[in-house]
């Protein structure tokens, strides 16, 4: 069963016909109105097919030659910034090398500076005894030995033993 | 705009010349350590490290019986501190980055009795035990005092002020206090 609109539309196009059209015909209130409304209709669609048909392109082998180079040139930006991304010189195993070199060296440096000071070694930051001597004739006895006072102070002691006792008077001022 | 800029920089300059090179005054002292019922008060160049003298020697008093307090100025001066029968001469043959570089005679009357070659450090005093006298002990100490009074001057180096060396040596020095 055709609702109104889809007999309407087949009026319009001219495709009701028989009994079916009749009934149609004599079922509208106003068939001139009607009458003029189709006319309408069909003015408007030659008009349309007039007005909006295909436009045919004059250089449309010149368009679809700039098309296609665009598209080209875009791919190549893609890839070529996508290759840069990739091909940056911190690439992971340079940095696991560059970073084993720099502990390599820095454990190398540090070893070096380590040995050059050894733990009995005099500090630079302390008093050093070059060398000494006690006069051999008055006091062949005599021993010296040096060591450090590990404290605040840091006195640095020359020790000698076994030096001739003196009076008390060579304590005078 | 300039001017005031390469002024500053000058006495920025001028300043850290002046205290790169601030002189330094050695106190060289003959003392004669003894344990008496009463002690005197101890002489204030040896104030900072008296327990460490007392706990060394095992006398409570120190006396000065002669002394010597020099500044420094070329780092090349010789100096006497005298007692009546002792003297301790003292020569400055140059400096270091550690300190002076010293040859130290400690005379009895006219005889050396002890000589030695010490590189005196700026934080470290140096105290040589000499002959016991009477009850006594002679002891010879030498500090390196700051002295701010002192008139700048240019040090002579015992050796020469490479700056590779220099920065060398206070990259070790960087390194040691990070491995203390």
């Amino acid at each position: 069963m055709k609702t109104h609109e889809e007999k309407w539309t087949a009026w319009l196009d001219g495709q009701l016909s028989g009994r079916e059209l009749i009934e149609f015909e004599s079922s509208l209130p106003d068939l001139a109105a009607a009458e003029a409304d189709k006319r309408d209709a069909h003015k408007l669609g030659a008009f349309l097919k007039k007005e909006l048909g295909a436009q045919a392109l004059s250089n449309e082998e010149f368009f679809s030659h700039q098309l296609r180079e665009r598209i080209a040139r875009e791919t190549d930006n893609r890839s070529t910034s996508s290759t840069r991304t990739r091909s940056t010189w911190w690439t992971i195993p340079r940095l696991v090398w560059s970073g084993a070199t720099a502990l390599a060296l820095f454990l190398i440096f540090s070893i070096g500076i380590m040995r050059q000071h050894q733990p009995g070694q005099q500090s630079e930051y302390l008093t050093q005894i070059l060398n000494s001597k006690v006069d051999p004739a008055g006091n062949p006895n005599a021993t010296i030995s040096i060591f450090e006072v590990k404290n605040e102070n840091k006195v640095t002691v020359l020790w000698t033993e076994g030096l001739q006792t003196l009076p008390a008077d060579y304590a005078a001022k | 705009m300039l001017r005031p800029l390469l002024i500053a920089a000058v006495v920025v300059l001028a300043a850290g010349v002046v205290s790169a090179d601030a002189a330094h005054a050695v106190w060289s002292g003959l003392v004669i350590a003894e344990n008496v019922p009463q002690p005197t008060a101890i002489p204030p160049e040896l104030t900072k490290f008296e327990q460490t003298l007392k706990d060394l020697f095992g006398y409570n008093q120190f006396e000065v019986i002669g002394q010597s307090d020099k500044t420094l100025k070329t780092g090349e001066e010789d100096w006497l501190a005298v007692s009546k029968y002792f003297s301790l001469q003292c020569d400055a043959r140059g400096e270091n980055d550690a300190g002076y570089s010293l040859n130290l005679k400690l005379y009895k009357e006219k005889d050396v009795l002890l000589e030695t070659d010490a590189n005196l450090s700026r934080s470290s005093p140096l105290v040589i035990k000499g002959p016991q006298v009477g009850s006594g002990q002679l002891l010879l100490v030498l500090v390196v005092k700051d002295d701010d009074h002192a008139q700048t001057h240019r040090r002579r180096r015992v050796e020469p002020a490479n700056p590779i060396t220099a920065g060398w040596h206070r990259l070790r020095r960087a390194v040691h206090r990070i491995f203390r």
